[in-house]
């Protein structure tokens, strides 16, 4: 069992305190590192995924038919790179074509909404005791470190009230569970207001607890907790402690500042939108640029909600709307990467859980697909300005290099420098991959 | 448990036969201490097949607070615990169970368990918003102590169509019931949603996957999964508007349907195989709840019986608890029959099985670890820690506390428009992250919450009015006095020797500050954000 950080740093902190230093935290020492990490050509991958909840159209994004019975209104324009064409409502990605690869022969079975996540999220179905972690947790485990002040998994927004399956670390504990921001879920009143919902709560003393007491009871709970966890064995209380443990790193030190959206221009919280996800992309930049590794920004809808892509009604308007986020977010977060001197070390994965019928419903949507479907990889790791795979003229079925989940993942794995074939002990006992061995990555797409 | 010393036992004796009993609680039929018997004898045997050490026995202090959340869903009370330690009778621990289970709190506490059960698996916002009326529909029941199977049939033959116009907002009314029509509802009234879900529910069979291939994990085939939801194909399903829910259909002789994206329609069949016999004016949800709730369904008792176990025990005879459709071996599985049987034998009486779980040695063992053997979950060498949900979290916490919450207004409940309560949020953040409650996790998020939330630092202040208040303000308790009170508020015992000794120099000097009262608010903080606080043991 790790020995708990904060006790030893409670010394050097009183010191800090005693010697009248305001606040207690190590204050500039972070800001330093990041800087210095930013430029570190060792530095360590970092990604960051775009999940569009609900199954977002492939036929009216990443993979159009201009001109066939089922293409629909919407024209195809020419992106960065040249012969890779993207829907008309993308413009401002579009211009980072040479940076993206676009799978467009995804091909997996899973139909409905909850185990399809479950899938697309894990790489592994859903059913029987094994409780297989999120694609963020294995990442963490690979790329975080134990020692970083803020967590190594950051999930924005997430939809876990549909189901929690996919959305936590499973059998690899605890320790790489996710902090959640902007969770919006049915018990909670009406919304927050984004920059309210997007930090992290409670992550300040009371106002009348002074900080000597603060450090006396987390001493006082230390020595309970040691003595619980040793007569206790088991899951529950060494949860408990761990998300204890980094808790109160969380308050200790300047890393929570990383939520405060304040601090940016408006301008720039104006060029990635004033909704849920293109604050929530923002988040995440800051959050890449202070070292960690896996962050994970839903779209849920114009602005929160959940499976807003799954455009059963009213396809095309819908999907223009949905557009033009994703585009002012994403492209945002590119421009941003980018000028940071990031974006080669950051990889970007864009996907829902399915795509959409190429056959148009009599309500003018399209629904589930996960016959023949989009993903999209882009920034570190990969060799952009390509699509990958082809669905053919009318999109009903991939005729080349079909891709499915365990492949797909395991290029993501490849793209961060990570091992797909490494084994993780499950909580049946019996060791499981990260990514599943008949997994054919797609190799064409990385560097 | 203690047991009688040799001298006083005749002479209680001679007391018993010459006065009343005291208490006139329910009659005690030995069949309780029977069961509970036979269950720690097929546990013992289980232990010797495994080379499994049984941990020692609970004490009244690990005993009350674990019955207290595991039938009224909350911790004691200080007073309680106190009462129940000096209690010296050797039925105590019994009549203890008897008393919660007459109690409004039993009721509430199942009522929500069931109710969770109830909603569709996937949590959907939508089902979410029939919660409140599946929970009264239940409450109702159990407050009337209707047997198990009658529920289940009253639920699956439910009315979902008033018999004329618009429906009643009054509940249980005669022919037509919003509780029950929630239920098929929050199912979207299709009858794949709804076979799927009795199934899973009331004969622990997961079907779902069986509702578009053959089950990957069991002998359930796609025919097989429509036969099935052709009970329930006389349901129309509603029509999506924009907030309003249109009223249903029921055509209550429909048995056939058509499986979608085929052009094959079959006929209701049971899961066994067996054709129904089909009258003149079927009745056919009823067909269905009477073959599901009868005594010789190989599911129904079982599926019950294990899920009372799960609860009491953290994890079931079969694990998961909607596994009995798969090749899924039971731990014990005489041990499961014998529930099963006594069930029926008791007409699904499910306190009785709650008595008999609760009187058991098993049950009743520490959930300290004294012996690797015990961390084998389904070995039930000693008593597994179980996770809180959300609402024993809040519960627990307001009773630790003396929390008085505002009377709130009537309207719409919080998340559907209404204002956010203190309960309301805290119900938010405290759900599982786990499906498993013997594997509960807490979030970054949630110990925030407890250490700097508004909550706890009000419940922790000196201007308490709870609890923390009463113990600073009582002027005839001594130091040692006072914590013990917060402990026993908190995690209903006293302090341990090795405790005393570290926190009753820490009060007297005063922490950091000098001062014992913030001392004492210190400790009261601590005990709250502890694991043993938020674990149910």
């Amino acid at each position: 069992m790790k020995r708990d950080s904060y006790s030893l740093s409670r010394r050097d902190w009183l010191k800090l305190s005693a010697a009248g230093v305001v606040g207690y935290s190590m204050s500039g020492w972070l800001e330093n590192l990041a800087n210095a990490a930013a430029q570190d050509p060792q530095r360590k991958r970092a990604c960051i995924l775009l999940w569009m909840s609900g199954g977002p159209s492939q036929m009216d994004t990443f993979d159009l038919k201009p001109g066939t019975l089922n293409g629909g209104p919407y024209k195809e324009i020419a992106t960065s790179a040249p012969g890779l064409r993207i829907s008309e409502h993308l413009p401002k990605i579009a211009k980072f074509g040479d940076r993206m690869a676009v799978l467009r022969s995804m091909s997996t079975k899973e139909g409905e909404h909850v185990r399809a996540t479950s899938l697309l999220r894990t790489g592994y179905m859903p059913t029987g005791p094994i409780q297989y972690p999120t694609l963020g947790s294995l990442v963490a485990k690979e790329i975080g470190s134990d020692e970083a002040p803020l967590p190594n998994f950051v999930s924005v927004a997430p939809t876990r009230f549909f189901g929690v399956s996919g959305f936590g670390p499973g059998f690899l504990g605890p320790q790489y569970a996710p902090l959640v921001v902007g969770e919006t879920n049915p018990f909670m009143g009406p919304n927050q207001g984004t920059d309210q919902s997007l930090k992290v709560q409670d992550v300040d003393l009371p106002r009348d607890v002074d900080r000597a007491h603060a450090a006396a009871r987390l001493d006082l709970l230390q020595d309970m907790e040691s003595e619980f966890v040793a007569a206790h064995p088991g899951v529950a209380p060494l949860s408990h402690q761990t998300a204890y443990n980094r808790a109160v790193r969380l308050m200790r030190t300047e890393a929570a500042k990383a939520f405060n959206l304040e601090e940016e221009a408006p301008r720039v919280r104006d060029a990635y939108g004033r909704n849920l996800f293109g604050q929530g992309c923002l988040l995440a930049r800051r959050l890449v640029e202070r070292g960690v590794p896996f962050v994970e920004v839903t779209m849920g809808g114009l602005n929160g909600g959940a499976f807003g892509w799954d455009t059963h009604q009213g396809n095309f308007d819908r999907v223009k709307q949905l557009s033009a986020v994703l585009d002012a977010a994403w492209a945002t977060l590119m421009t941003d990467l980018k000028e940071r001197g990031l974006l080669d070390s950051t990889l970007i994965v864009w996907m829902g859980e399915f795509g959409r019928t190429p056959r148009i419903n009599p309500q003018q949507g399209r629904d589930h697909f996960p016959n023949a479907w989009s993903t999209v990889l882009a920034g570190g790791g990969i060799k952009g300005g390509q699509a990958v795979g082809s669905t053919g003229k009318n999109g009903t079925a991939v005729e080349e290099r079909p891709v499915g989940v365990s492949d797909f993942l395991a290029t993501v794995c490849l793209a961060l420098g990570i091992d797909p074939s490494k084994k993780n002990n499950s909580n049946v006992g019996r060791p499981i991959r990260i990514v599943d061995k008949s997994a054919n990555p797609v190799r064409e797409v990385i560097a | 448990m203690r047991s009688l010393r040799w001298g006083a036992g005749p002479a209680l004796l001679g007391l018993a036969l010459l006065c009343p009993p005291l208490h006139a609680g329910p009659p005690r039929p030995d069949a309780v201490a029977d069961l509970a018997a036979r269950i720690d004898r097929h546990i013992a045997a289980g232990y010797a097949a495994r080379g499994a050490v049984p941990a020692p026995p609970a004490d009244d202090a690990e005993y009350i607070r674990r019955v207290y959340l595991d039938v009224a869903g909350h911790t004691p009370s200080a007073w309680e615990v106190r009462e129940f330690l000096a209690d010296k009778s050797p039925d105590k621990r019994r009549r203890l169970v008897d008393r919660l289970l007459e109690g409004p709190h039993y009721t509430a506490n199942f009522a929500r368990v069931w109710r969770d059960l109830l909603l569709p698996q996937n949590n959907n916002q939508t089902a979410r918003f029939f919660a409140p009326q599946i929970e009264s529909w239940v409450r109702v029941r159990l407050r009337e102590d209707r047997p198990y199977d009658a529920m289940v049939r009253e639920l699956l033959t439910a009315a979902v169509v008033p018999p004329n116009g618009p429906p009643r907002s009054t509940p249980g009314g005669p022919a037509f019931d919003q509780g029950a029509l929630a239920f098929y509802q929050a199912n979207e009234l299709l009858p794949e949603n709804i076979a799927s879900a009795a199934s899973r529910i009331f004969l622990g069979v997961k079907l779902e996957c069986a509702q578009c291939h053959d089950h990957p994990f069991a002998q359930w085939k796609k025919n097989q999964f429509w036969e099935y939801a052709a009970f329930f194909s006389g349901l129309r399903p509603q029509v999506r508007q924009q907030g309003a829910f249109s009223p249903a259909q029921d055509n209550g002789e429909r048995h056939e349907i058509k499986i979608p994206n085929t052009e094959t329609v079959v006929q209701a069949r049971f899961l066994d195989g067996k054709q129904p016999q089909w009258g003149d004016k079927p009745k056919v949800r009823k067909t269905l709840a009477e073959w599901m709730t009868a005594p010789d369904n190989p599911y129904f008792a079982r599926a019950t019986a294990n899920r009372l176990w799960a609860h009491f025990f953290g994890v079931g005879i079969i694990d998961p608890v909607d596994d009995l459709g798969t090749d899924t071996l039971p731990s014990h599985p005489e041990l499961l029959d014998e529930l099963a049987a006594e069930l029926v034998k008791h007409r699904f009486d499910l306190k009785f099985l709650v008595r008999a779980i609760t009187a058991s040695k098993t049950y009743q063992l520490t959930s300290t670890a004294t012996h690797d053997s015990q961390n084998e979950p389904q070995a039930f060498a000693r008593m597994l820690l179980k996770g809180l949900t959300p609402e024993q979290v809040f519960d627990s916490l307001v009773a630790a506390t003396g929390y008085r919450e505002r009377p709130q207004g009537r309207g719409m409940p919080p998340g559907f428009g209404g204002p956010n309560t203190v309960r309301s949020e805290f119900l938010s953040k405290f759900a599982n992250a786990s499906d498993k409650r013997t594997e509960h996790q807490t979030s970054i998020l949630q110990a925030l919450s407890l250490m700097n939330g508004k909550f706890v630092a009000d419940a922790t202040g000196l201007q308490s009015e709870g609890t923390l208040g009463a113990v600073l303000d009582a002027p005839f308790l001594d130091n040692r006095e006072r914590l013990d009170a917060l402990y026993l508020a908190a995690l209903s015992r006293p302090m341990r020797p090795q405790e005393a000794a570290r926190l009753v120099p820490y009060v007297t000097k005063g922490g950091p500050s000098g001062d014992p009262r913030k001392a004492l608010a210190d400790v009261f903080w601590v005990l709250l954000n502890s694991s043993e606080f938020i674990l149910n043991h």
